[in-house]
C-alpha cells in the first residue's frame, strides 16, 4: 500500500511537470495525403526538427488531405500551413479571411531573397501575399529515343513538323502520343492550355487572361482546331473513345514499350517516366513542345501552395518552416531525392549537376524561358475555377462532336467574362 | 389580476392530481420520450438542423468556403431550371437511370429469386454467389470492370483475338458516349441485383405453401402461380423497393464518379456528379445546395405517391 500510495504520488508529480516541459516545445502541424509522394518528402521535412528543438514540425497523414483541410479551416480548425491544390483555391481562402497575409514574413524573413521574382506574385491576393508557389511545373514532349533512332526520325520543333511526323508515325502502326484521360479527366486541359500557348502564342494568351482580346480571337480558333483534328485523327491514345479508357498504366507503359512514339505530359511525369523507362530498358529524352513558328516556349504550373492558417497559434514558427522547406537547400534536396518538382526559387548548380542531365536541363530550359519572355501558362494556374473547369470539361463535348470549336470558345468566353468582372482572376505575372 | 390569481385549476393541473393518469402519463409519455430523446438531438443536429441550413445556402452565392454569404433568393433555382443545358441533360439522365434500374434488375431479380425459391439443396451456395458482389465496395467493383471492358486487354478484345475480328467486342464501351451511361448501369447492376434477389426471395419464402396447392389443384401453371400467388404475396416489399430504387436513382453518384466522372462529353452525368463538380470544383456551393435541394424533392415527390397509393388501399 505504501509502494502505491509513493507510485501513485511520483505519477502525480509526473503529470504535473510534464505540461512544463512540453510548454517549452512548439509543434507546428501539416496535414499530407498519405502515398508515396509522402514517403519520399516526409523524412527530408522531418529533418527541420534537428534544427531547432524549440520548434517541432508534425506532418499528419490524411486520406485526401485537401479535402479534410479544406472543411477543418473553414470550421476554425486544421494545420497550421495550410497546403492547397493551386491559386485558384487560396483565392478562395483569403477572401474568406481562413488564411494569414504573409507579407511581414516574407519581408522579416527574406523570402525575397531567394524566390523567383515572379513567383511571389503568384501569391498575391488584392496586393497582399497569402500563398507561396510549390512545386514548379511545366509540359514537354516526351519521346522513345529508340523508336525514333530505329525509324530514322527527329523531334519536331514546329507544328507543320510534328504533323509531318505523325503521318510517318501512324503508317509505322505506331500511336503518335501514348495518352488517355481514364486515370484524371482534368488531363484535358493540359493540352487546351499547352496548344493555346504554342499555338496562338503566350503574349495573345496573356491578353486573353487580361481581357484584352477575347478567347474567341482567331488565334485561339486556330490553336482549339489544331487540337481537335489531332484528336479526331487519333493522334491521342489511338483514338477519341481509346482516349477516353486510356489509364495511367497505359500512358506509361505504350511510350516505354515503344507502341507510342511521343507523350505531351507534365515535369511531374519525369518520375515515372524514369521508372517505366528502367524495366522496359529503352531510352527516353524530351523536347520542347513544337510552337507555331518553332520557338520553345515553356508553360508555367504551380502543382501545390502553402500558406499559415488564420487559426494558426504559432503563425511565426509556421513561418519559419515554410522558410526553410522553400530554401533552395531543402528544395534541393527533395528535387534530388524524390524528384519533386521544385517551389520557384535559385536552386544551385552544383544540385542540379546531381541529377540526370536530362531532368535538369527541364528546370534549366523552364527558368530560361521564364527569364526571356518565353513562358505560357498552364489552365490550373491561371484560369478562374469555373472557367478551368469549363476548359476540361467542355472540350469533350468537341471532341465527341457535340459542339464545335467555335461553341467551345463562346462558352469560354462568355464565362471568363463574369469571372473577369468579379475579379476572381488568379494573378497574373506582367509580362 | 385578482380574477388570474383566484382562477380555477387548469385541466392539465387536474389531471396530473390524478395518480392513475399520472403512472399512465409517465409510462405512455415521459419514458418513451426520454428514451428517444438523446436521438432525438443527435438527430435535429446531424440531419434537420444542415438539411434546413441547405435549402438556406441554396438561395445564397456561397463559394463554399468560409462564410461570405449573400442571399441571391431563388436565382441559383432559375438558372438551373431555365439557363443551365447540363442539368436537363443530367436530369434526363438520372431518368434514363431510373427506367433501367427499374426493369432490369427487377425482372432479373425476380426471375432467380423464383428459380431459386424451389431448389432444395445447395440453395443457400447459390444465394450466396450471387449476393457476393453486392458485399464488394464500389471502388473494387469499379476496378474490376474498368479491367474487364478495357478495349486493348479486356473481355471484348479477348473474343476478339480468340475469333480473329478486330474492334468487335473490344470497343471502348465507357468511352463513347452512347454507350457509357448504359455500361455503368450494367456495372452498377451487377453488384446491385443480388441484393434485391435476396430480398424477393426471403418475401417468396413468407407466402404459405398452402396457397402453391390451392392454386396446383386449380390447375395453375407456373406463370399462373407466379401472377397470381407469388407476386401478390410479396407486393409490400416490390413496391417498396420500387419506392426505394426509384428514389436511390436520383442519388446515383459513385459508380458513375468512379468510372467516367460523367463523361465523355457529359454522357454519363447526373444531378448528384454534377453537384459534387459544383460544390468543390467551381465553388458554386450554393448552387450546388440548390441541385442537392431538387435532389430531395424528386425523392420527396416519389414518396409522395406511394403514401397517396397507400391511402387509397394498395398494399404497401
Amino acid at each position: 500500500m505504501k509502494g502505491f500510495k509513493l507510485f501513485f504520488a511520483i505519477a502525480i508529480l509526473a503529470l504535473m511537470l510534464a505540461p512544463v516541459g512540453a510548454q517549452d516545445v512548439t509543434t507546428v502541424t501539416m496535414w499530407f495525403s498519405e502515398g508515396s509522394t509522402l514517403d519520399c518528402w516526409g523524412p527530408i521535412m522531418m529533418e527541420f526538427n534537428d534544427i531547432d528543438p524549440a520548434v517541432q514540425l508534425e506532418i499528419v497523414p490524411q486520406a485526401n488531405a485537401w479535402d479534410v483541410t479544406r472543411t477543418a479551416v473553414a470550421g476554425g480548425g486544421g494545420p497550421d500551413v495550410v497546403r492547397t491544390p493551386g491559386p485558384s483555391f487560396v483565392y478562395e481562402m483569403a477572401q474568406a479571411g481562413l488564411i494569414l497575409p504573409m507579407d511581414a514574413f516574407a519581408e522579416s524573413m527574406g523570402w525575397g531573397d531567394f524566390f523567383f521574382d515572379w513567383a511571389l506574385d503568384l501569391g498575391l491576393v488584392d496586393g497582399q501575399l497569402y500563398s507561396l508557389s510549390d512545386e514548379l511545373e511545366t509540359l514537354v514532349m516526351y519521346y522513345n529515343v529508340d523508336v525514333f533512332d530505329a525509324n530514322g526520325w527527329t523531334p519536331p520543333d514546329t507544328i507543320d513538323e510534328l504533323n509531318a511526323l505523325a503521318a510517318e508515325v501512324e503508317a509505322a502502326g505506331l500511336t503518335v502520343f501514348s495518352h488517355g484521360n481514364a486515370s484524371w479527366r482534368p488531363t484535358n486541359e493540359h493540352f487546351v492550355g499547352e496548344y493555346m500557348t504554342q499555338l496562338a502564342g503566350p503574349h495573345n494568351v496573356y491578353k486573353a487572361l487580361s481581357g484584352e482580346i477575347p478567347w474567341t480571337d482567331e488565334s485561339m480558333v486556330y490553336a482549339m482546331e489544331e487540337l481537335d483534328a489531332h484528336m479526331q485523327a487519333g493522334w491521342y491514345g489511338g483514338g477519341v473513345d481509346l482516349y477516353f479508357t486510356n489509364d495511367g498504366v497505359y500512358r506509361r507503359t505504350s511510350l516505354a514499350e515503344g507502341s507510342a512514339a511521343m507523350n505531351i505530359e507534365g515535369s511531374w511525369a519525369i518520375r515515372g517516366t524514369v521508372d517505366y523507362f528502367g524495366e522496359s530498358g529503352q531510352t527516353w529524352d524530351w523536347v520542347p513542345v513544337p510552337s507555331h513558328d518553332g520557338t520553345d516556349y515553356f508553360t508555367i504550373g504551380m502543382g501545390n501552395t502553402s500558406s499559415i492558417n488564420a487559426n494558426s497559434a504559432h503563425p511565426e514558427e509556421a513561418a519559419k518552416f515554410l522558410t526553410w522547406y522553400f530554401s533552395p537547400a531543402t528544395q534541393g534536396k527533395m528535387l534530388t531525392s524524390c524528384l519533386k518538382g521544385p517551389a520557384p526559387v535559385a536552386i544551385g548548380e552544383d544540385v542540379m549537376g546531381e541529377l540526370d542531365p536530362r531532368i535538369a536541363r527541364v528546370y534549366a530550359e523552364l527558368a530560361d524561358a521564364s527569364a526571356n519572355d518565353r513562358y505560357g501558362y498552364t489552365t490550373w494556374t491561371f484560369w478562374p475555377p469555373k472557367s478551368d473547369v469549363y476548359i476540361y470539361e467542355e472540350v469533350e463535348r468537341v471532341w465527341t462532336g457535340e459542339i464545335s470549336v467555335m461553341d467551345y470558345l463562346e462558352g469560354l468566353n462568355e464565362l471568363f467574362a463574369e469571372e473577369l468582372a468579379a475579379g476572381d482572376i488568379p494573378p497574373i505575372p506582367t509580362r | 389580476m385578482a380574477v388570474l390569481t383566484q382562477r380555477k385549476p387548469t385541466r392539465l393541473l387536474e389531471k396530473f392530481s390524478d395518480e392513475t393518469w399520472r403512472r399512465k402519463f409517465l409510462r405512455n409519455v415521459l419514458i418513451p420520450w426520454i428514451f428517444i430523446c438523446p436521438l432525438l438531438i443527435v438527430h435535429i443536429y446531424v440531419v434537420a438542423i444542415p438539411a434546413v441550413q441547405g435549402v438556406y445556402m441554396s438561395m445564397t452565392d456561397w463559394t463554399g468556403v468560409g462564410m461570405n454569404v449573400n442571399f441571391v433568393g431563388l436565382d441559383n433555382y432559375r438558372e438551373l431550371f431555365f439557363e443551365d443545358d447540363t442539368f436537363a441533360k443530367a436530369l434526363s439522365n438520372n431518368i434514363i437511370w431510373m427506367i433501367f434500374f427499374l426493369t432490369i434488375p427487377f425482372i432479373m431479380a425476380l426471375f432467380c429469386a423464383t428459380q431459386l425459391a424451389q431448389v432444395k439443396r445447395g440453395g443457400m451456395l447459390y444465394r450466396s454467389i450471387l449476393f457476393i458482389p453486392y458485399v464488394l465496395a464500389s471502388v473494387v467493383t469499379t476496378t474490376i470492370w474498368k479491367n474487364l471492358m478495357n478495349p486493348q486487354r479486356g473481355i471484348g478484345a479477348a473474343i476478339d483475338n480468340m475469333l480473329g475480328l478486330e474492334d468487335v467486342f473490344g470497343v471502348a464501351y465507357l468511352g463513347r458516349p452512347e454507350s457509357a451511361l448504359m455500361s455503368i448501369a450494367f456495372i452498377d447492376n451487377w453488384h446491385f441485383w443480388g441484393f434485391l434477389m435476396i430480398l424477393f426471395l426471403a418475401a417468396m419464402q413468407s407466402i404459405p405453401p398452402v396457397l402453391y396447392d390451392a392454386a396446383k389443384i386449380d390447375g395453375a401453371n407456373r406463370w399462373q402461380e407466379f401472377r397470381h400467388v407469388t407476386l401478390p404475396g410479396i407486393r409490400p416489399t416490390l413496391l417498396f423497393m420500387y419506392m426505394m430504387v426509384a428514389i436511390w436513382s436520383f442519388l446515383a453518384f459513385d459508380y458513375i464518379f468512379l468510372l467516367t466522372q460523367g463523361g465523355p462529353g457529359g454522357a454519363s452525368e447526373v444531378i448528384a456528379t454534377q453537384l459534387y463538380k459544383n460544390a468543390f470544383f467551381r465553388f458554386q456551393a450554393g448552387y450546388g445546395a440548390a441541385q442537392g435541394v431538387v435532389i430531395s424533392i424528386f425523392a420527396g415527390f416519389i414518396i409522395l405517391i406511394f403514401v397517396t397509393l397507400r391511402r387509397r388501399g394498395w398494399d404497401i
